[in-house]
């Protein structure tokens, strides 16, 4: 079941009004019609909603669309030998590789992130994915010698990136795991977005597996394209609603891709400073203008908690999150700056 | 131990994936601190020229210092990839009349490669040619003269010769892995309409020109050039004849081109190539199968993998006053009748796989450096273009042709 529901039946509804509205004869502009597609890449369907005038329109712009995703994945993928990540995995350890202006520009955003939330966020995780099982999603418990073991291949802090040539060089001189897992769909979304934008697309929702989604404009007569977000703890219901204009919202959860093994649950989040899965936390979400930097965030407050996300984000302008720990019988609702109210369902009772 | 080492000329083996991943790293550029500046030039970055300039820029030391294209906005995305200004020329003999640039890259439509590709060399510049390589036989007899005469490097847009996989796969093919090869199946199958989104009505020919008979021979030189190389490769010949046969059965949007293709080249020993290219249906994919004697070699765009035609009764030498007994060894597989076999088969194990394209990139950067001369050098290119060509004309002509000999 999707983590979040979009509810785009407000907005089809607003957009027909809209486009009766323009029947009256009095129209200056071509009517817009609301379309609708979807591609699967990076283990996501991505989806866009767009307003456009014509289906050949559309149909170009989702073409456009879908092949930068696809361009993305070939240059990010850690599932792809041939990728320029993987390339770089492999060799950075034994000597400085250079890459494209493009690869590097997202080495930084993402280095940035691991330094902003003490390495909360950190994307040499690879090789603790594969020993949680995560990688072939089987799900296995390593031995805390095997995590011992991997300590040396892992950790942002031996990415050393040089502007001046262009390079990346790991100075702990191992192959490492790059696992863009984190913050890879959230600039797939933003290269989407620039290149929409380019079109002079008036309205869209682009969404990669609703884990990450941008909002440009809002549909013909709203205020925003409407998100609901919903509530870990009680399935079904929904936390908050809000509307999304200009910006991005990234979820992180533990409800899609997890294990269990006697009875607890191991999530796909892990905590690099303990290279253990994380532990009581059920939900993040955060809006921010750019869905390269919430994507980030929401992985990085996920592991962080709430307490210290909130420190984090005080120094992110124009982000707000809503954090939910504990317990799906325990929950604990924290709203930093979020300006919708929260449907906080009261605690369960115990008879 | 399928671990051998490859030696090509022209191309430092620390390319080739046969290696360790320790030996490539110390047998990178002479001296990793400050290789030799190329300053590059391309002419019709592109989509495909786009893609080779990023790939230029994962070789250090490289800057991409001027652009000629006719479509103005071409720049302005240049400059995003590169991060940095190039300047742009309307005119590609501004760009040729440099002074600054050691190396051009050519990726214009194929109609225009002879041309540009003959200017920059004339230049006196080292160039990166896109495949095909020339649009008719006397372009590309034009284009290796002017290579002969000259002492620059030369290299032409076959990446798949670069490729690690590919190589040793046919290393093991050449010493005898599958037998004597016979035949090479050559698919390239998408469900695409090749179809080029054009932001307005009158830049259709310019960037659908893959579409049009004046600037494409079709899926044939865009798709089959590869696989006509790679079969020129492991024949170790160019073909002698072809014969192609093409329509257009799904896309009736005005195209000029076929949006199928099917081609048999004939080479000598009664060998044969077929190809095919579909466009509206992906699933067999871009794949080659090498069918020998004893077994097949399936080649992808990520992987090689074997399989071994079930053997026959063999002889045991014999000893004197020993009797000699004929055995029947266990099949590698045996499909129950003549269903075709569906299981594994023998997966090449390559240490190091990687973007053939930043492979052959990389490659070029180096023999401008070293001197040697490239693999995908212009007769690998000559050998696949006139392949191209002459199919290109029989699939007009409606019968076979023959390929004219390679200079």
């Amino acid at each position: 079941m999707p983590r979040l529901i979009q509810t785009l039946r407000a907005a089809a509804i607003l957009a027909a009004f809209s486009l009766s509205a323009t029947g009256s004869g009095i129209t200056q502009e071509k009517p817009l019609a609301l379309f609708h597609d979807v591609h699967r890449a990076m283990g996501s369907e991505f989806s866009i909603d767009l307003y456009a005038p014509n289906q050949e329109t559309a149909d170009r712009w989702m073409q456009l669309s879908f092949e930068e995703v696809d361009r993305i994945e070939a240059l990010l993928s850690n599932y792809q030998p041939t990728s320029e990540l993987s390339r770089i995995s492999r060799e950075a350890g034994t000597h400085p590789v250079t890459t494209d202006p493009e690869t590097f520009d997202f080495l930084q955003t993402a280095l940035s992130w691991s330094s902003r939330s003490d390495g909360a966020f950190d994307i040499t995780v690879g090789p603790l994915m594969r020993a949680w099982g995560f990688f072939f999603n089987h799900g296995r418990i390593p031995t805390e010698e095997e995590l011992l073991a991997l300590k040396k291949q892992t950790g942002w802090s031996n990415i050393h990136l040089d502007a001046s040539t262009r390079t990346v060089s790991f100075i702990n001189h191992s192959s490492m795991e790059l696992d863009p897992g984190g913050i890879g769909k959230g600039y797939a979304v933003d290269r989407v977005v620039a290149l929409l934008r380019q079109q002079h697309v008036s309205a869209a929702l682009i969404s990669a597996g609703s884990s990450t989604i941008y909002a440009i404009s809002a549909p013909p007569g709203s205020q925003g394209w409407p998100v609901n977000i919903a509530d870990p703890a009680h399935t079904g219901r929904t936390l908050s609603t809000i509307l999304l204009v200009d910006t991005s919202l990234s979820t992180s959860a533990c409800t899609e891709k997890f294990f269990i093994k006697d009875g607890h649950r191991y999530c796909h989040i892990l905590d690099p400073h303990t290279m253990h899965p994380v532990e009581n936390m059920l939900q993040t979400t955060v809006v921010a203008p750019s869905a390269t930097d919430s994507d980030a965030l929401s992985t990085a407050t996920f592991v962080m908690g709430p307490d210290a996300s909130a420190r984090l984000l005080q120094s992110c302008p124009q982000t707000e999150a809503v954090i939910v720990s504990g317990t799906p019988d325990s929950p604990r609702y924290r709203a930093i700056h979020w300006p919708y109210p929260l449907h906080e369902t009261k605690k369960k009772r115990e008879y | 131990m399928m671990n051998r080492r490859l030696f090509v000329q022209g191309l430092s083996a620390a390319t080739l994936a046969a290696k360790s991943m320790t030996s490539i790293a110390a047998m990178d550029v002479a001296d990793p601190a400050a290789p030799a500046p190329v300053r590059l030039g391309i002419i019709g970055p592109g989509s495909r020229g786009k893609e080779l300039i990023r790939n230029f820029l994962r070789v250090p030391g490289v800057t991409i210092v001027a652009a000629a294209d006719v479509y103005a906005p071409r720049f302005q995305e240049l400059n995003q990839l590169c991060g940095y200004a190039v300047a742009s020329h309307s005119d590609y003999r501004a760009l040729v009349d440099r002074k600054d640039l050691d190396a051009i890259v050519v990726a214009t439509p194929l109609s225009f490669h002879a041309e540009h590709v003959i200017a920059a060399l004339e230049s006196g510049r080292h160039v990166y040619g896109e495949k095909t390589m020339a649009f008719t036989v006397a372009e590309v007899n034009d284009v290796v003269k002017k290579v002969d005469a000259g002492k620059q490097i030369f290299q032409v847009g076959h990446q798949y010769r670069y490729a690690p996989w590919i190589r040793s796969a046919i290393d093991y093919v050449q010493r005898g892995e599958i037998g004597d090869v016979t035949h090479i199946y050559g698919y390239w199958h998408r469900n695409n309409d090749w179809r080029r989104p054009v932001p307005d009505p009158s830049l259709e020919r310019l960037i659908n020109w893959r579409l049009y008979n004046e600037y494409s021979l079709g899926l044939l030189a865009e798709l089959g050039s590869h696989h006509i190389d790679i079969a020129n490769w492991v024949f170790g010949e160019t073909a002698q004849a072809a014969y192609a046969t093409g329509s257009i059965a799904v896309y009736h949007d005005g195209r000029e081109n076929d949006d199928n293709v099917q081609a048999v080249l004939s080479y000598s020993k009664g060998r044969r190539f077929v190809f095919s290219s579909l466009t509206d249906n992906a699933e067999v994919g871009n794949q080659l199968w090498i069918y020998g004697t004893k077994g097949s070699l399936n080649l992808t765009l990520e992987d090689a993998e074997f399989f071994y035609e079930p053997k026959r009764a063999s002889q045991l030498p014999s000893k004197p006053g020993e009797k000699v007994k004929a055995i029947t060894a266990g099949a590698s597989y045996r499909p129950a009748g003549e269903m075709p076999y569906r299981g594994a088969g023998k997966r090449l194990d390559i240490p190091v796989t990687e973007d053939p394209t930043t492979t052959a990139c990389r490659a070029f950067i180096e023999c401008i450096r070293t001197g040697q001369k490239p693999v995908a050098d212009a007769r690998v290119g000559m050998r696949s273009a006139v392949s191209v060509i002459t199919a290109n004309q029989a699939l007009s002509a409606r019968r076979e042709l023959e390929v004219p000999a390679p200079i």
